[in-house]
């Protein structure tokens, strides 16, 4: 389109302006404080270079938090993805009230994560909680410290995840299904393939896209917990409840922390591994996309 | 060929067995949870999976009467409809900028803002909260401090789905505007924001909600007394810990007007949340 020189610029101006005061110059910001020793907002900060970066390395807590996230994104991608696939495939043939499906499996994605976090701890309540007062239907004495068992809590914990998030996952699929041509299905039965056969023959070939799409939003998402993990894992001791963004969030603003140096080294690293998983990962994207 | 169909009938039984099964997984806890609310205390401990008997309005009398609810909704509404209207006057012009001229940077620029999608949030807390608290900006404890964190990391998905609608827009309505006379700007004003209006309402929706459902920056930015819907439900929680009937009704009321929504915007929703993935 034909315009004035600057004109775009113009268009583009408000938005950068807004994005740069909030999102870029934060980043910055945290890349210059993390070269700070600063362990109280009440002390002047000094400049100690990389220091906290050699305290972070040998920080077991900080490498406990990096390995659940780690943990948690395999357990997605083992897990939680084919189990949406799966409820995908079945519910992409003839399905009785096939929207009413569709549509509940994807209601946990409307609700604040705060609110699934609560409702879930009332659900792991080790007496009165209705995972344990099932399980007292087959053994009347049953009781279980679900979230302050540190041993298992984080299991637990992924559980409420999938509740959350199959959903979407599913409709992605489901997305990918609708794009494979109905001819296909037909040409496959006529040569008198079973259903196994189409699923695994036509199906998933087809849906290898998606897969991409759903394992890559899984990867950037895999980075992004908190408010679950800083809500669920109250009850637990200290290394086996963080994930790096509750871990950031703690050192900063916890009672008794406020070690903005400390926590801003272990929001540069979070930074730099979110840009190293995504810029591989999105190469293509961003390079379609702009 | 008999044989073939009774096969088919019984995979068709197992199915819906299967899918029934996950659908008792995925609504049966939000079940519980209303049915909590209408319980009184004793019988949620002792018949947890029972109806309630009897059943009473009480906990949500008290939610309303005790709670900080009232204003949590109040201050939720004001924040995010403000920062859902800033998002898009800021996200749209540069969207069709970035659709419809050509010009040097654009991709450098465009590629920064989709950054903005893909980093978490959570790397800018401590600076903002600078920033916000005691900086620049003295606006720690104020709703206000939550605006330009929301419209900042509302912005790239916001362009991404709005250059999408601004890229498909015919050529020869923008040319025929252009020979009318229209200025850049009027073209953008008159002829590309009403045809783009399925984009805009689709951004307005998912914007809305995920600013709703924001937790992260609202627990590190607001002060002691301000509040929003999120945060308002974990403190209520942590001040009743031990009342599952209360704190539940305090739940139903905060997620059944989002299920009502979710069933009249479905469409515009799931569209928002694949925006990001969705582009081959």
């Amino acid at each position: 389109m034909s315009h004035r020189r600057y004109t775009p610029y113009l268009f583009i101006l408000p938005a950068l302006a807004m994005y740069a005061l909030f999102v870029v110059l934060p980043i910055a910001d945290s890349l210059r404080m993390s070269l700070l020793h600063w362990s109280s907002p009440l002390l002047p900060p000094e400049f100690c270079g990389l220091d906290n970066f050699r305290r972070l390395m040998s920080d077991s807590v900080f490498w406990h938090a990096a390995w659940h996230n780690l943990l948690l994104l395999t357990g997605s991608l083992l897990l939680q993805l084919p189990l949406a696939m799966a409820i995908a495939l079945l519910l992409h043939q003839r399905t009785i009230a096939r929207g009413l499906f569709r549509t509940a499996f994807f209601a946990p994605m409307m609700m604040p994560t705060a609110a699934i976090a609560v409702l879930w701890q009332y659900l792991y309540e080790p007496e009165s909680g209705l995972l344990s007062s099932v399980i007292r239907c087959w053994q009347s004495d049953f009781v279980f410290p679900w979230l302050s068992d540190p041993g298992s809590a984080l299991l637990w914990i992924f559980v409420t995840i999938c509740w959350q998030y199959t959903g979407f996952h599913m409709v992605l699929y489901l997305a990918g299904l609708s794009t494979i041509p109905n001819d296909y299905y037909e040409a496959a039965r006529i040569d008198g393939a079973n259903e196994w056969q189409i699923c695994w023959h036509i199906a998933l070939p087809a849906l290898r896209p998606t897969i991409a799409i759903s394992a890559t939003l899984s990867i950037i998402g895999s980075l992004k917990y908190f408010d679950l993990i800083y809500l669920m894992g109250g009850g637990l001791p200290e290394k086996s409840r963080e994930v790096m963004a509750t871990y950031i969030y703690r050192l900063a603003f916890e009672q008794n922390q406020g070690r903005y140096g400390y926590g801003s080294a272990a929001a540069v690293c979070l930074f730099v591994l979110a840009l190293a998983v995504v810029i591989p990962l999105q190469a293509r994207q961003l390079r379609t996309a702009s | 060929m008999k044989k073939h169909r009774t096969r088919t009938s019984g995979a068709f039984l197992l199915r819906h067995l299967l899918l029934l099964t996950f659908l008792v997984i995925t609504a049966y806890p939000l079940l519980w949870m209303v049915l909590a609310a209408f319980r009184l205390e004793g019988d949620a401990q002792l018949r947890p999976l029972a109806l309630p008997a009897p059943w009473t309005w009480q906990n949500f009398a008290q939610v309303f009467t005790s709670g900080s609810f009232g204003d949590a909704y109040l201050n939720s509404l004001m924040l995010c409809s403000g920062s859902v209207l800033l998002s898009i006057a800021l996200a749209a012009p540069a969207a069709f900028a970035f659709a419809q001229c050509r010009f040097r940077g654009r991709h450098a620029l465009f590629m920064l803002f989709l950054l903005g999608m893909m980093i978490p949030v959570h790397v800018t807390l401590i600076p903002l909260n600078r920033l916000l608290g005691n900086g620049a900006l003295n606006l720690k404890g104020s709703l206000w401090a939550l605006v330009g964190p929301y419209v900042g990391f509302a912005l790239p998905i916001t362009m991404l789905i709005l250059r999408g609608a601004f890229a498909a827009l015919p050529r020869d309505l923008l040319d025929a505007g252009r020979i009318d006379g229209c200025s850049t700007w009027g073209i953008f004003r008159h002829i590309a924001m009403p045809i783009a209006r399925p984009a805009l309402a689709t951004v307005v929706i998912f914007n809305f909600l995920t600013m709703w459902n924001e937790f992260a920056f609202a627990l590190t930015l607001l002060g002691p007394g301000q509040t929003t819907i999120p945060l308002a439900l974990s403190q209520f929680k942590g001040e009743h810990d031990v009342q599952i009937t209360l704190v539940s009704a305090a739940l139903s009321l905060v997620v059944i007007p989002l299920l009502i929504v979710y069933v009249f915007a479905q469409k515009h929703i799931i569209r928002g949340l694949t925006a990001g993935a969705v582009k081959e």
